[in-house]
């Protein structure tokens, strides 16, 4: 029955079909989202008592970092499903989304720089979680090189999702390093158990700017796996009949 | 799997350049290093341990380097698959191999010079262990990244794989502080011996699917 859903709704054709209707509204809510995440945080959000005005990079930085490590899980969720079941479509979903999760990856540790020079004295540090950031930045840019070396598209996919699935390992790492290592990055600031130790006059604005990250990212995401699928779907007969 | 292992250990011992290469850049590392810097006795006995680490990775890698390319080229792993219709012996035989031919050796090799860079030699089994459980993980997991790669260049087996590093440093990186500081020696052992056995008995699936990718 799963198996039958899966190959029901996954086929590349239906996903093109439902997110045409979908992507617009998407990039609509998502950049409507930031905007007001962005200028609450910027404008309104009251200045920080110890870091003053540069604390506002968080606003940036923060959403892209949760992302970072979330596109990396969504590309190991699509990995299994594409060795398990062979789902095409997840091996598309796996490659259109390893550009993205690199770009937001290296917006993260750039902003993440940027925030260091006036807190930390320094905009690099071989801190565990910035080192283990990096190490997800180049595990991006290994499965979009395996994927590129190989020119039998079909190997390269199910080499890529074994690669994805084996990775996906860093993520706890990047997750867990600030209680594992005494870092000088901070520990969670916000925690499904103990709340946020974040003041709400911020944490609001935050929370928007992850939303809206979200929902542009989705949309970069369909509109990056669609651009994929014509290319890899390019001789199929619904493609020249749909585009 | 004597038949595997046999076959296996007399390709590599034909292959001078597989074993013996990565044992002697480990003692040309290990040598160039304390004669490359001007530091005390006391901070070298600090830092040689991170040199050992550094080592280890970079011998791993080597080691491994067209662990599978030539029995891709000449067709042997074609033959196997027709045989076995699986690479999990393959695989397993082959990392058994490399670990004991090559791996062992570079323990061995990097417990004896760590004398000679101030660790006491009370603490050379400890060393020994450790190098060794450490050699085990990473053959594992360059014996994975070039599966990948097989016949792609050592580059991208490297950047695929080396990400996957990061774990293995890390219990490398807490043993080592407990062997400096005799602090909870045999639970970091237990904990490397267990996740050692539980890799070497997973990546060789992990690598048969790779290896069958490629043959299909």
């Amino acid at each position: 029955m799963i198996t039958a859903f899966i190959h029901k709704f996954s086929s590349p054709k239906s996903f093109v079909v439902l997110t045409a209707k979908l992507y617009p509204y998407f990039i609509c809510i998502g950049l409507c989202l930031i905007s007001l995440g962005w200028i609450w945080g910027l404008l309104f959000a009251p200045e920080d008592a110890v870091q003053g005005n540069s604390y506002r990079i968080i606003f940036l930085h923060v959403p892209s970092v949760i992302y970072a490590e979330l596109i990396y899980f969504f590309m190991a969720v699509c990995a299994l499903m594409h060795l398990v079941w062979r789902v095409k479509l997840a091996a598309y979903l796996i490659k259109s989304a390893a550009p993205i999760g690199a770009m937001i990856t290296f917006i993260g540790l750039f902003s993440g720089s940027i925030w260091g020079i006036p807190t930390w004295g320094t905009w690099w540090q071989w801190d565990a979680r910035i080192t283990s950031t990096l190490i997800l930045f180049i595990m991006y840019l290994g499965i979009l090189t395996l994927h590129g070396s190989f020119s039998n598209l079909e190997k390269a996919d199910r080499l890529m999702s074994i690669l994805v699935v084996i990775g996906v390992i860093n993520i706890p790492i990047i997750k867990k390093s600030v209680d594992w290592w005494s870092t000088l990055h901070q520990p969670a600031s916000i925690s499904v158990s103990s709340g946020s130790s974040i003041d709400p006059s911020m944490l609001y604005p935050l929370l928007i700017s992850v939303i809206g990250l979200g929902f542009v990212l989705i949309s970069l995401g369909i509109l990056s796996s669609r651009s994929y699928i014509y290319t890899r779907e390019k001789n199929k007969k619904w493609v020249s009949e749909y585009v | 799997m004597l038949r595997l292992i046999s076959i296996e250990s007399f390709k590599l011992f034909r292959k001078l350049k597989s074993w013996l290469g990565p044992l002697l850049i480990l003692v040309l590392v290990l040598v160039a290093f304390p004669l490359s810097i001007d530091i005390s006795q006391y901070d070298l006995e600090k830092f040689y341990f991170s040199i050992i680490v550094v080592s280890l990775l970079m011998t791993a890698f080597v080691a491994t380097e067209g662990m599978f390319e030539e029995d891709f080229e000449d067709g042997s792993l074609e033959q196997e698959f027709l045989i076995e219709k699986d690479f999990y012996k393959l695989a397993l035989c082959k990392i058994i191999v490399y670990v004991l031919l090559i791996g062992v050796p570079i323990a061995f090799i990097g417990s004896i010079f760590s004398f000679a860079n101030g660790v006491a030699i009370g603490s050379f089994p400890k060393v020994f262990l450790l190098l060794s459980l450490s050699n085990l993980l990473l053959f594992n997991l360059f014996a994975f990244g070039n599966s990948l790669s097989i016949n792609k260049g050592a580059m991208l087996g490297v950047l695929s794989s080396l990400p996957l590093a990061l774990p293995i440093i890390i219990l490398l990186g807490r043993a080592i502080r407990s062997v400096q500081f005799g602090d909870g020696f045999s639970e970091m052992i237990a904990l490397m011996a267990g996740v050692g056995l539980i890799v070497s008995a997973l990546m060789p699936l992990i690598i048969s699917a790779a290896l069958k990718t490629h043959i299909d």
